[in-house]
């Protein structure tokens, strides 16, 4: 478990740069914290890290959106966010679970807190939360597998 | 009418004289060149919409012809109450109500035996569970009815919600064009440059949150329910846009792309900042909130309308429902000279006429039209981007 105290967005940017740095395909980035704590900001930074050049916005609403990417074994990733989804939710429902088996897919999940059913294995927790101003703790703790 | 007139017309060479054989062919000049132009360009059409790309099931029945646009029938089955439950759209409850409403909805409103010309069915963008019913069955019913089937764009849509709205477009769009289009809504927001029917430019879109998503999660913030938008302005109604100084994140980028992420942000830091909360509070929050995303709005929607030299500026999705955008927008339009366009408030959230306007106009241009066995292969596109740079 790695614990982070970033004082500015460049600080956060740059713990979301080193983790893209040591991510591997068909792992899973789970995201939570509160509305604010800097989930997407992170993951636009994670995204610069992994050579993504398109802009990510808030899959809020449409709930998931893809990305090519060409990093390592890295050939998508699939940003989603459960922000608008009931906690028994499944994800299954919005065809998550073809991602998750896809060793070539990186799946990153905000609000995944809100999820009871994540996969044990490869999964990379991040926790934000918010201390005032632009400064931020950030909890990264990981299960991995092989 | 036409086995009459030329019934009418044989009479009539049989006991003419050359004078009448004159006035004769004069008639059936003019008769043909009439009917041509009605063939060409003033052809009527009945077309069959429905809409399900994310909290509502709709059908709509368009009567089309070149200057008239005629609903005969438009049903909105909306899901928000369900969704107030939940704070949110919740896509397996949405295509649960989806499924349930679809073809009671479509037996209510149309006979099998009743003929329409086109079917029209929202493809994309939007959540992929709630736009498979809606493609399923449109493309069934246009299969078995060997009717066929357009594809419309649900952003397409919401431009043409402005033709529903407004009688001067249907008749001179023309003198319109090019136009800038403002798209304002819960997934996006979007500044098109409409150049012709079916010809767009992408000139900026959010770089991060969505406009209508930013008003849902500061309604969040303040606790105040689901959906946020309408919410949020009315309460601004009674605030001071005054006391709390928030930032117009872009304003000045230069380019005209927008950001609302950082706006919802220093909303969460007045809230963390105050502490304790009270009513006038909140008012006065919503009412600076609201005045910088209009502002941000109409600053860059006024600065592309400039540059771009555009003959007229459209308003169009869900957050067209705001009274101070648009008033924001009539104003600096009319200090432009330019003539601006808004959707009724009951074309700007989603509904099915909207896509069955885009139909019309899709299959005047020849596109997106689909038939036969390749309604097979008809599926939805939930990333289907229509406005390209």
């Amino acid at each position: 478990m790695q614990e982070f105290v970033t004082n500015n967005i460049k600080e956060t940017n740059k713990v979301a740069n080193d983790l893209a740095t040591s991510l591997e395909s068909g792992q899973l980035i789970a995201l939570s914290g509160n509305l604010g704590a800097g989930k997407t900001v992170f993951v636009k930074a994670l995204a610069v890290g992994l050579g993504i050049s398109e802009t990510i916005t808030s899959p809020t609403f449409v709930l998931m959106k893809s990305y090519p990417v060409n990093y390592k074994q890295i050939k998508q990733l699939i940003h989603v966010d459960c922000y608008r989804l009931d906690a028994s939710e499944d994800l299954a429902d919005i065809g998550l679970q073809d991602f998750l088996d896809d060793p070539q897919t990186l799946v990153v999940i905000e609000w995944a807190d809100k999820l009871d059913n994540l996969p044990k294995n490869n999964l990379i927790n991040v926790k934000m939360e918010f201390l005032g101003q632009d400064k931020r703790k950030i909890v990264i703790s990981s299960k991995l597998v092989g | 009418m036409c086995e009459y007139i030329i019934i009418a017309h044989l009479v009539y060479f049989v006991n003419s004289t050359l004078f009448t054989l004159f006035i004769d062919l004069v008639t059936i000049f003019l008769y043909i060149t009439l009917s041509y132009y009605i063939l060409c360009y003033n052809i009527f059409m009945r077309i069959l919409a429905l809409e399900s790309s994310c909290d509502e099931t709709a059908l709509t029945i368009l009567n089309a012809q070149a200057d008239s646009l005629v609903l005969e029938k438009d049903q909105v089955y909306s899901q928000v109450d369900i969704h107030q439950q939940f704070g949110g759209v919740v896509p397996e409850v949405a295509a649960r109500q989806h499924a349930e409403t679809i073809i009671p909805l479509l037996s209510a409103n149309i006979k099998s035996e009743e003929k329409v010309d086109y079917l029209a069915v929202t493809t994309g963008p939007g959540l992929i569970t709630s736009l498979l019913l809606g493609v399923t069955a449109a493309k069934t019913l246009a299969y078995a009815k060997n009717t066929p089937l357009v594809t419309v764009n649900h952003m397409e849509g919401h431009i043409y919600s402005n033709w529903l709205s407004n009688d001067e477009l249907v008749k001179n769009a023309n003198k319109y064009f090019p136009s800038l289009v403002l798209i304002v809504s819960g997934g996006h927001t979007e500044l098109v440059l409409m150049k012709g029917h079916g010809d767009y430019q992408l000139l900026g879109s959010t770089v991060d949150d969505a406009v209508g998503e930013a008003f849902d999660k500061v309604a969040k913030l303040l606790d105040l329910g689901y959906p946020g938008g309408p919410i949020v302005s009315q309460r601004a109604n009674d605030g001071d846009c005054s006391i709390y100084d928030l930032p117009r994140p872009m304003i000045n980028s230069g380019d005209y792309n927008f950001s609302f992420s950082g706006l919802k942000t220093a909303v969460l830091y007045t809230l963390e900042r105050k502490k304790k909360i009270n009513t006038e509070d909140v008012d006065n929050v919503c009412a600076s909130f609201q005045n910088a995303v209009v502002d941000i709005l109409v600053n860059k929607t006024m600065k592309a309308a400039q540059e771009f030299g555009v003959k007229s500026i459209m308003l169009a999705g869900g957050v067209a429902a705001n009274n101070q955008l648009k008033e924001s927008l009539q104003q600096e339009a009319r200090i432009k000279d330019l003539p601006f366009f808004f959707p009724e408030l009951k074309y700007s959230g989603d509904n099915a006429a909207m896509i069955s306007v885009a139909a019309y106009y899709n299959i005047l241009n020849k596109k997106n039209i689909i038939s036969g066995k390749d309604l097979l292969s008809v599926a939805p596109q939930s990333n289907w981007q229509l406005f390209k740079k």
